[in-house]
């Protein structure tokens, strides 16, 4: 009960600052957002192809836009470092409160700040002709959730451990473009010759981007789904873990 | 004699940075031995980079040592840091306020996080406000804070939940005079008040005002540790300061102090050279006849009483205030 109890202190903290400092919201939201409009026109208009047709399109791209926007956590550290700098978390690390709260009530902020551009991009793209089932659209943002865990952790877990964020930003450009190309984003892998369907299957966001294709296709208990879900978890849960060690590990 | 609330015992750090065959060691602190006793105000005496916050940073379990051990407000440091961290209070070197809140704010979640109810915890805060003065800009965000009115927050976060025991890391660095006599006059309440209070500082006169008992610290290792009185009196006397002109001069003076035998001990820096005396208003002229003597010009003289400067000058064969220049 204390436990959540701190997690909920901290996090009603964070909200503050996020709420007096707004422009966070919009950062995320920005590039999918602009993607959705200046670039998946382009997709309708090279014509349907024989594997996609104009109908499907907006239901393949808006979940590589939701992937994309979940994979933006890796940028969380950012603002961490800063704190890290002020001692605040140090502060915080020294009261009773417990450790992995102090990483969970960053997490939840974060998760909360994914969950709203989430929801913004769905209504876009309502209103771009988006047909989805509300079961389909729920497990999916509970997918992109646990991503958000997953990106946020690990930035974390860096930033702890480089305490830089000049270092940070060039760990996070290196892998950033090459996991996205990798996943599928754009457009499904299943167009790509051989060699890049083979270096997808080694990517875990390429089957949490399947997974939610399949959801938003109303393809509920298809093993894709099942896989994605797996998959994300556990990389979830490994991040989570690197971030409590990293925390606990911490040189300030 | 009171009872000791912190003991250390070989404490050690060595941070290691850089992986593989280009890892670098740093000995931060090395074998360090502390006791602070029950109610006390205790001085951590250091110039930069001696160890201070790295130290302070294991004693309030932020940092694992790499050897050796502690024991804090009674737990073992090691294997009951939950049980330490509920009895102490930590205003580190960065201070730690919250920018994006007020000190309200900032105050009120540090009492939660104490476990102290939520109504309490309006009311400490409001306290600590009036106490530290702070009422004018209690409301508005740490960020717009003058240094001062941030460092006052920070010592109120430190104290919110009455620690046993509280570590000040440098509490009245960067402060103007007024301010600084204003933070030794809030400690020395948390001293009256029954709080042991554990603070590093670079400023000799602080050690020497606030405190009970210090140690000085040099590249991670304690040079010294006990009363300002007994420290100085350790030296047993005042020391003459000769600047001279050129070092050429001062080597020749050395040399001519050195078989003196009144003079117990000799250090040249920079280009002063430190006698130390029994008594320093008979030997000044004896000095200045001997010099007069052997015709080297001497651009000033002086005496100083005992300082905890000469002490780290004796130990350490540098002067910490040169240092800081
Ligand atoms: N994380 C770290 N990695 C490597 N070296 C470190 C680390 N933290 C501190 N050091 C080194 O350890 C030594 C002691 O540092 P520390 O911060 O304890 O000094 P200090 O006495 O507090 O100095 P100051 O008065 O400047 O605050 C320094 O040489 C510093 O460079
Ligand atoms: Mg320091």
């Amino acid at each position: 009960m204390i436990f959540f109890k701190d997690i909920y202190l901290l996090f009603r903290r964070h909200l503050r600052k996020a709420l007096r400092a707004p422009v966070w919201l919009l950062m995320g939201l920005m590039q999918p957002v602009l993607y959705l409009i200046l670039y998946m026109p382009l997709l309708k208009s090279m014509g349907a192809t024989a594997l996609l047709p104009t109908g499907e399109i907006v239901r393949v791209f808006v979940p590589g836009m939701l992937v994309i926007m979940a994979m933006g956590g890796l940028f969380a550290g950012f603002s961490f470092i800063d704190e890290i700098r002020t001692g605040i978390i140090a502060r915080w690390l020294v009261t009773p409160t417990s450790r992995v709260g102090v990483i969970l009530s960053l997490i939840c902020n974060q998760l909360l700040t994914l969950f709203f551009q989430a929801c913004i991009l769905l209504v876009i793209a309502l209103f771009l002709g988006l047909h989805v089932s509300l079961i389909g659209i729920a497990l999916t943002l509970v997918l992109i959730l646990m991503i958000g865990i997953t990106m946020s952790s690990l930035s974390y877990a860096i930033s702890l451990s480089v305490k830089d964020e000049g270092i940070l930003a060039s760990i996070t450009n290196t892998f950033y473009l090459p996991v996205m190309l990798l996943s599928g984003i754009m457009l499904p892998i299943s167009f790509a010759p051989r060699w890049i369907k083979i270096a997808a299957h080694f990517n875990p966001f390429y089957y949490a981007v399947e997974a939610s294709r399949s959801l938003f296709a109303g393809d509920f208990g298809s093993h894709i789904v099942l896989f994605g879900f797996g998959v994300i978890f556990v990389f979830s849960l490994v991040a989570l873990s690197l971030a409590v060690r990293a925390l606990n590990k911490m040189a300030v | 004699m009171n009872e000791a609330i912190l003991k250390t015992t070989k404490f050690c750090k060595t941070f290691s940075s850089g992986r593989g065959k280009k890892i670098k060691l740093v000995e931060a602190v090395k074998g360090v031995d502390l006791e602070v006793k029950q109610g006390e105000i205790f001085g951590f005496l250091g110039p930069n980079g001696a160890g201070k916050s790295t130290t302070l940073n294991m004693l309030t379990t932020l940092l694992a040592p790499t050897d050796g051990k502690a024991v804090v407000a009674g737990f073992d440091l090691l294997t009951q840091p939950e049980k330490v961290r509920e009895q102490i209070g930590y205003v580190s070197q960065a201070g730690g306020a919250d920018g994006f809140s007020s000190a309200f704010e900032n105050l009120v979640l540090q009492a939660r996080l104490y476990g102290i109810s939520a109504t309490d915890a309006v009311s400490k805060a409001n306290e600590l406000i009036g106490r530290f003065q702070m009422k004018e800009f209690a409301l508005r965000e740490a960020n717009t804070y003058s240094g001062g009115q941030k460092r006052r927050l920070e010592l109120a976060l430190g104290i919110v939940h009455r620690p046993s025991l509280v570590f000040l890391d440098e509490p009245t660095t960067g402060l103007d005079p007024q301010s600084r006599a204003y933070f030794w006059e809030e400690i020395l309440r948390l001293k009256k008040e029954g709080m042991t209070v554990f603070l590093t500082t670079h400023y000799l006169e602080e050690a020497d005002h606030l405190c009970d008992r210090v140690a000085i610290i040099d590249h991670g290792t304690i040079v010294v540790q006990g009363t300002p009185q007994e420290l100085k009196r350790e030296i047993g006397s005042e020391s003459i300061i000769v600047d001279f002109a050129m070092d050429k001069e001062l080597e020749q003076a050395k040399l001519l102090f050195e078989s003196m035998q009144n003079i117990k001990k000799i250090f040249a820096q920079e280009n002063k050279l430190y006698l130390f005396v029994q008594d320093g208003g008979g030997m000044i002229a004896e000095v200045l006849r001997v010099l007069d003597k052997e015709k080297i010009p001497v651009s000033t003289i002086g005496l100083s009483r005992p300082s905890l400067d000469d002490v780290f000058l004796q130990k350490t064969g540098r002067s910490l205030r040169e240092d800081k220049n």
